[in-house]
């Protein structure tokens, strides 16, 4: 795996408190919400903290982060373009 | 007819839009926005964004009154209320036991304490003052107090349905003749912590609310306060107050879906709609206008719109949201469109949906546009809060006749006994009845020492902890990740309640719930507040702010065990359990639920540390607590503690296995002397009248379950209070205590009726409830009736009577 996707992946599982959950566990083409990890909208929120806070990206609208959420692999793609 | 439908019989309002009723309504008339730019504090994020700020001088406009800017707000409304109606004391035909003042609070004291937090912060904190205005409680209080209420009196936090709540619960207490008079309302100023919560989870439109519109895309926060008194009518005739409008309906559920969204399909909205409706009487076609609770949210207007189509069909009545007028106003908000129905009602006029100009097709109906005069006979406002916590409320012409098919005269509910089905805890001192009756032998529980957060310079804490109390077998880790402390120690004592599970043959539709805490889920909100301050309002926790919410407990509960009936959260300092253990009760009682969760919870956390210490509340070198105890010398205070007790509750005879009897539950304000404590002989009589009330023969009141904590002149309160109820019962009525295994908290008193339950269950002797304290007489043999007798800073007391 590549760095990001390792860091990304760890920081996921923690910002969401996933403590089964493994960075294996989360597949790059699998959505993030409703099922695969089984994520909400308050998680997708706190996802979007955890992308100002560590990656400056600011998302600023439920449309966004919708798209950006789709699967961890556009939310990646995402962060790789976006990071500042 | 009944004499006891609650009735209006004054207003008051102080917002955005305009302080005082008539410049409100003329704001409403003339179409003027109260939204505009934040100047009350600097957010270096959210400081674009259009709010409901109070512009007046609310200081000055509160004249002597002190406390936080929601205590003001909440007392410069209820005084215009007052004078309207008449109440203030002396006032003819109106008598303080029964008056009582229900306030809707969720933001409280929020904004000063965030001016405490952030000077810790920087290590230069030398002004405490605010926090003693932190607690919802607080603005109740107020009121209660320059009022000269002692009637029933108490705070709800159901986040932005508060307000409605406590205006549904002061008509039952009217409905039930507790009540002759009610001050009713709700308050709440603009802070730092909503204002980043909801951009948190990304619910303010800047530009202002446009409720209904296709382009709506959230909410503007507003602050402000409105108030009612609500009077039983036959005492509002008797002395001559004019009637401006009755409340013939109210209706309360729960979504059981969400944390912070609404169920999308508006079932829960619907389900409170038709309570209403059916407890006034009335058919969908009665209703001649409704102000939405409308908050421009995409998810809400949506929501609502589905849920007026479930309750009226295709016709549904014109309709309009006011929050582009007020700002969303949170616990106010319910309160305020109360006073906007009223107005309609008097002035025949309605008014239009500002920020509304295009449909949505999802929506697929649209607002009225304008004010207009509309001959109304019957207004209907809905109120949603967080945790899917529904309030609706219906108000009718002053002269219009009660519906025939309204809910007619009951008798008073308030003695039927109920039956505690099972009861679960959460404990310094154990999590069972053995567990408990262990640690009342050792004569309490020895308080630990916990590590203080660096932010605090107090150095190590000490009180009366739970340590693990099991939320990692009882809750799953899925469901566990996003809960906070306080909601697990909530939720795996509801489990413990019910280990069973609910039984399948209840409708979910037909189970309440009703949670006490004092200050709510401390640590969240603390980790909110927190990292707001610290990263200047960078990256901020939307999951901390959902469950920052008071009701964060009450709400969880309902989502986890699918409890869709009334959903309440009373906090009200330490009568928070009895206050929602009344819920409970009533629901019970009416019919309206068959089966009922009440309790409390509480966390400890270095912010009641701190400012306990600063006041003198805490003593950390205290040995322990000690109730009653004169051989121990020197200054003497309670310890800080924690916990959550819940109990399964039934209509007695109805379900098994019954575990013990509730056979009353009352909470009001006691006289007090000079010094902030009651007087004893005044507190016997309201004991014994309480129980004579019920139907309960004082003579078998055996034993005074008191919340003494080791503070000499309160345990001397609770003392006398227990002799002078032995003259009035003609016989000895000895003492009991348990907070030296609870510890002190606002929920302390949930740990105590768990106790009762072991007392008259022949599991706990009572001597033990005195075990160490030399200088009490224990009682002897098992107690039949265990009155849980509660006194409150603040001036507030609470009786359970639980018998075997």
């Amino acid at each position: 795996m590549q760095p990001l996707t390792d860091e990304l992946k760890s920081k996921i599982i923690k910002a969401l408190n996933l403590d089964k959950v493994t960075p294996a566990d989360i597949k790059q083409d699998e959505p993030l919400f409703g099922t695969g990890l089984g994520l909400d909208s308050l998680d997708a929120l706190d996802l979007v903290s955890m992308l100002e806070r560590d990656y400056g990206i600011l998302i600023q609208d439920m449309e966004s982060a919708r798209q950006v959420f789709a699967s961890y692999g556009t939310l990646e793609d995402y962060v790789q373009r976006n990071r500042r | 007819m009944s004499s006891r439908r609650p009735v209006v019989t004054g207003v008051g309002i102080v917002s955005a839009a305009g302080c005082g009723v008539s410049a409100m309504w003329d704001a409403l008339r003339s179409g003027r926005s109260g939204l505009g730019p934040l100047s009350l504090f600097a957010s270096p994020r959210y400081g674009h964004c259009q709010v409901g700020q109070v512009r007046e001088d609310v200081d000055q406009l509160a004249g002597d009154a002190s406390g936080s800017r929601s205590d003001k707000l909440a007392w410069i409304a209820a005084r215009e209320a007052i004078q309207q109606s008449g109440l203030a004391m002396p006032a003819t035909g109106i008598r303080a036991e029964r008056t009582g003042v229900l306030l809707g609070s969720t933001v409280a004291g929020m904004l000063g304490t965030e001016e405490v937090v952030g000077a810790l912060l920087r290590k230069q904190c030398r002004n405490f003052t605010p926090l003693r205005y932190h607690e919802c409680a607080s603005a109740t209080d107020l009121c209660a107090r320059r009022l000269g209420a002692r009637g029933p009196t108490a705070t709800f936090s159901t986040a932005c349905s508060a307000g409605a709540l406590a205006i549904a619960t002061a008509a039952g207490l009217i409905e039930d003749d507790e009540l002759d008079v009610a001050l009713a309302g709700g308050a709440d100023s603009l802070s730092r912590l909503t204002l980043n919560g909801f951009g948190s989870l990304l619910l303010l439109d800047a530009d202002g609310c446009r409720p209904f519109d296709a382009a709506r895309a959230g909410i503007s926060l507003g602050e402000g306060a409105a108030m009612l008194v609500l009077e039983a009518e036959e005492n509002a005739r008797a002395r001559g107050a004019r009637i401006l409008a009755r409340l013939s309906g109210w209706g309360a559920s729960c979504d059981a879906s969400h944390p912070t969204a609404p169920d999308p399909q508006g079932v829960g909205a619907a389900a409170a709609m038709q309570q209403a409706l059916e407890r006034g009487g009335l058919s969908p076609s009665d209703i001649g206008f409704v102000i939405a609770h409308g908050t421009g949210t995409p998810d809400n207007d949506v929501m609502e719109a589905r849920a007026l189509r479930r309750v009226f069909g295709s016709a549904v009545p014109p309709f309009a949201s006011v929050k582009r007028f007020f700002g969303h106003t949170l616990a106010a908000s319910g309160a305020i469109k109360a006073v906007v129905c009223v107005q309609a009602l008097r002035e025949q006029a309605a008014p239009g949906n500002l920020g509304f100009e295009n449909m949505d097709a999802e929506i697929g109906m649209q607002p009225a546009r304008e004010f207009e005069s509309r001959p109304v006979e019957q207004v209907l406002s809905s109120s949603f809060g967080f945790g899917g916590n529904n309030v609706v409320l219906v108000f009718s012409r002053a002269d219009s006749p009660p519906s025939s098919r309204a809910a007619g005269v009951r008798r008073r509910s308030s003695g039927i006994p109920l039956a505690v089905l099972g009861a679960g805890l959460v404990s310094a001192g154990g999590h069972t009845m053995a567990g408990v009756r262990t640690a009342l032998a050792a004569g309490g529980v020895t308080p630990s020492w916990l590590e203080s957060p660096a932010l605090f310079p107090l150095g190590r804490l000490r009180g009366y902890t739970c340590g693990d109390f099991g939320a990692g077998e009882a809750i799953p880790a899925a469901r566990r990740r996003r809960l906070g402390r306080l909601q697990q120690m909530a939720l795996v004592a509801a489990k413990r309640s019910l280990p069973q599970g609910l039984p399948a043959s209840i409708s979910p539709e037909r189970v309440c719930a009703a949670i006490g805490t004092g200050l709510g889920c401390l640590g969240e909100t603390a980790a909110f507040v927190e990292n707001m301050l610290i990263n200047e309002e960078r990256a901020p926790l939307a999951g901390r702010f959902a469950n920052s919410v008071h009701n964060a407990c009450a709400s969880q509960l309902a989502i986890e065990l699918n409890l869709r009936g009334l959903n309440s959260t009373a906090t009200h300092r330490r009568i928070s359990f009895e206050a929602a253990l009344w819920h409970c009760a009533n629901e019970l009682r009416e019919g309206r639920a068959d089966m009922a969760l009440a309790g409390a919870a509480d966390e400890l956390s270095p912010y009641t540390q701190a400012a306990g210490e600063r006041w003198g509340w805490w003593d950390e070198n205290a040995p322990a607590i000690r109730p009653f105890d004169r051989e121990l010398t020197g200054r003497r205070r309670p310890l800080p503690g924690e916990g959550a007790a819940v109990f399964a509750l039934a209509r007695a005879g109805e379900a098994s296995p019954e575990s013990a009897r509730l056979s009353g539950v009352h909470f009001g304000r006691f006289a007090a002397r000079p010094g902030g404590l009651p007087e004893a002989q005044k507190e016997a009589v309201w004991i014994r009248n309480t129980l004579e009330r019920d139907g309960i023969p004082p003579a078998s009141a055996d034993l005074l379950l008191t919340g003494a904590n080791g503070w000499p002149s309160w345990d001397d309160a609770y003392r006398e209070v227990a002799s002078a109820l032995s003259v009035l019962c003609g016989h000895e009525v000895s003492l009991g205590a348990y907070k030296q295994v609870s510890g002190e908290h606002y929920s302390a008193s949930a740990f105590g009726f768990f106790v009762a339950l072991g007392l008259v269950r022949g599991e706990i002797e009572p001597a033990l409830c005195m075990a160490g304290m030399p200088s009490v007489i224990p009682a002897a043999g098992q107690p039949r009736t265990v009155l849980l007798y509660t006194l409150s800073p603040g001036g507030s007391h609470a009786l359970c009577c639980v018998c075997a």
